[in-house]
């Protein structure tokens, strides 16, 4: 079986796509082919590797819009998915490209520092007792040591690929996880603190990290794991936050959503007024009334109990 | 066919023409629905980042009383969707979990245990799912109508939790049932993009920006109408497409329809019955109903 290859070629500054013809193998991987292109095609070509075991993460690229693991991922899953014979091969996105399908890693890396990534061992643990953890608390992060710093999660971010100044990659919201998750940590309050400046809230909660991770990490799941850490932590006065809680607090208050104050328990009084023409617009089409009363459901004291009973149970947990 | 509706917040407030037009086209499809007596919000995407175990608790309620209807569970939202199938998920392959969230609802007075009996499903995938059910319904075929299909994130991602046909990367069930309605499914780049609805506080420049660029996408394919299975997003792109142009510097007016709203049309509704006069965007560009 044949295939084409058209492969986003970025050298000094020049930028082309470039068709290359394959003859495809049995088990053959993306990664096989781009080195098949290589060897026999076009010594030019330029993309990274190493392990060829999906574990150093060196090899992650963009194919048909959506980030592969090039050393895992089978040409011919690809070519069943997509229902063609043609790969388009670009660089991961929300990255700098360097040159071909080699991505700039330095920025990431900084970013990673914004989390101060160290654990400062809790106060009872010395030199001579050592740090011990049961195998109960090892796991409450143990997923999230596993990244293999693919960068595949924020290949297709959607917050990413708007702006990144103020927002971290989903990766390090898994790397931070791992931190403040961890018992032996002394003060995960430093680290979520940092975090929530870095953009917690900012998350679109669009899922592409966790479709994206090879690893199977759910990276939006690490964010919701470390915004509830927030709460706990009573670091909760923002927007993000307060949005979160004012809807949490309604399943409560009346069992469903009361869109006409939600914006105001959010964002207060004055944030809200500004956004008085739009709630004008809204009344005009019907969308909104603040004249109807919000309904409470029939069943509240039950649902009430519901809330109040799994907060205690999760506090137990802890 | 009949299914225990769960409807979510939206199609009570803002969204109610998508509940309007929800309930027209059923009858004329014969699917049966019957709403999940006091449901509640299943917490919105945003819930379980407050407290996961309570949010967890509360969609295990509301699958509850629909596994007491003895029915499969409808959703015609993608985000509600994803919330009740997370739920179910977790509640079906962790025993430990599912006996801790059961002792809470019966303590709590509630009078039914999740058992894990009941499907979640959405409307979209019923209707791809059992193509009989237009067959010799559409009245009105939408010819030469171009339409955008715009799937939003939840009901394609996590694909572990909404998998739905051969792939969800490449998820073109839209397309095919927009061509059985008779209109023409347009190529059109921000299909499974997100249009930022659950950030729209936190983020704002950001999430108008990317409402503008997909509703200028849309235009750009000269799509007549943007069509979502998702009230929220649908939300997020009409009654923000006039700030999301603002963002971007563009000029495009796209009618976002849901899309129960299409396929009413194309079973011969008009837009008084599909309350289009409800929407902020694309009044006087809508050519159909
Ligand atoms: S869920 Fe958040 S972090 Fe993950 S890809 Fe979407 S916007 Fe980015
Ligand atoms: S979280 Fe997953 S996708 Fe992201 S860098 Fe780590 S292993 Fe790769
Ligand atoms: S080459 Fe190491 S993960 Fe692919």
């Amino acid at each position: 079986m044949d295939m084409n290859l058209k492969i986003h070629r970025f050298v000094e500054g020049k930028k082309w796509v470039q068709d290359y013809k394959l003859t495809v193998k049995t088990g053959m991987t993306v990664l096989e082919a781009l080195t098949e292109v290589k060897e026999k095609q076009d010594p030019t070509l330029s993309f990274t590797c190493s392990c060829r075991s999906s574990i150093c993460g060196a090899c992650a690229v963009r194919v048909n819009g959506n980030a592969e693991l090039s050393c895992e991922v089978l040409v011919e899953t690809l070519m069943k998915r997509y229902k063609t014979d043609t790969l388009v091969i670009e660089p991961l996105g929300n990255f700098k490209v360097i040159r071909d399908l080699v991505v700039d890693w330095d920025p990431k890396y900084a970013t990673i520092k914004k989390i101060k990534p160290v654990i400062e061992p809790k106060k009872e643990f010395s030199l001579e007792t050592g740090c011990k953890q049961s195998p109960e608390e090892f796991n409450k992060f143990k997923k999230y040591a596993k990244c293999i710093l693919c960068g595949s999660c924020v290949s297709e971010c959607n917050k990413s690929a708007l702006n990144q100044e103020d927002f971290l990659s989903p990766f390090v919201f898994v790397k931070a996880e791992r931190l403040v998750a961890d018992s032996r940590n002394r003060s995960p309050q430093e680290q979520l603190k940092a975090i929530v400046e870095a953009g917690l809230w900012r998350c679109f909660n669009c899922q592409e990290c966790t479709a994206k991770c090879p690893k199977g990490l759910d990276p939006a799941g690490a964010i919701e794991k470390l915004k509830e850490s927030t709460f706990a932590h009573k670091l909760d006065d923002n927007v993000g936050a307060r949005h979160a809680k004012a809807i949490y607090d309604d399943i409560s208050d009346s069992g469903t959503l009361d869109e006409s104050k939600l914006n105001i328990k959010s964002e207060g009084l004055i944030m809200a007024a500004l956004r008085a023409p739009m709630a004008v617009r809204l009344m005009r089409t019907g969308k909104m009334n603040p004249m109807n009363g919000h309904p409470v459901n029939p069943e509240i004291e039950t649902i009430r109990k519901i809330v109040k009973n799994a907060e205690a149970a999760s506090k137990e947990a802890e | 066919m009949k299914y225990a509706l769960f409807p979510g917040c939206v199609l009570e407030g803002a969204a109610a023409e998508a509940y309007t037009s929800l309930k027209k086209v059923c009858e004329k499809l014969n699917i049966g629905i019957e709403e999940i007596p006091n449901w509640t919000c299943c917490g919105a995407s945003h819930a379980q980042g407050v407290n996961d175990l309570a949010a967890l608790a509360v969609n295990a309620r509301n699958i509850s009383i629909a596994e007491h209807m003895g029915l499969d569970i409808m959703t015609v939202c993608n985000t509600c969707t994803l919330q009740l199938r997370v739920a179910k998920k977790r509640l079906d392959e962790d025993k430990a979990l599912r006996e801790k969230v059961n002792k809470i609802l019966k303590d709590s007075g509630h009078p039914y245990e999740y058992k894990g009996t009941s499907k979640v499903t959405h409307f979209l995938w019923i209707l791809d799912e059992h193509p009989e059910l237009l067959k010799g319904k559409v009245e009105k075929p939408l010819s030469g109508v171009k339409v955008a299909a715009y799937y939003g994130c939840h009901i394609l991602r996590p694909e572990e939790v909404m998998k739905h046909g051969e792939s969800n990367q490449n998820a073109v069930y839209m397309e095919n049932l927009i061509k059985a309605l008779g209109a023409e499914p347009v190529p059109f780049s921000a299909s499974h993009k997100c249009c930022g609805f659950h950030a729209q506080l936190a983020a704002e420049h950001d999430v108008l920006t990317v409402t503008g660029q997909i509703v200028d996408s849309a235009d750009k394919a000269e799509a007549a109408a943007i069509v979502t299975p998702c009230p929220l997003c649908q939300m997020q792109l009409d009654m923000y497409e006039p700030e999301g142009r603002d963002a971007v510097g563009s000029k495009a007016e796209v009618p976002v329809l849901h899309l129960q709203q299409l396929v009413g049309f194309a079973l011969g509704l008009s837009k008084a019955d599909m309350g289009f006069d409800r929407h902020v965007s694309g009044q006087k560009k809508l050519k159909i109903g």
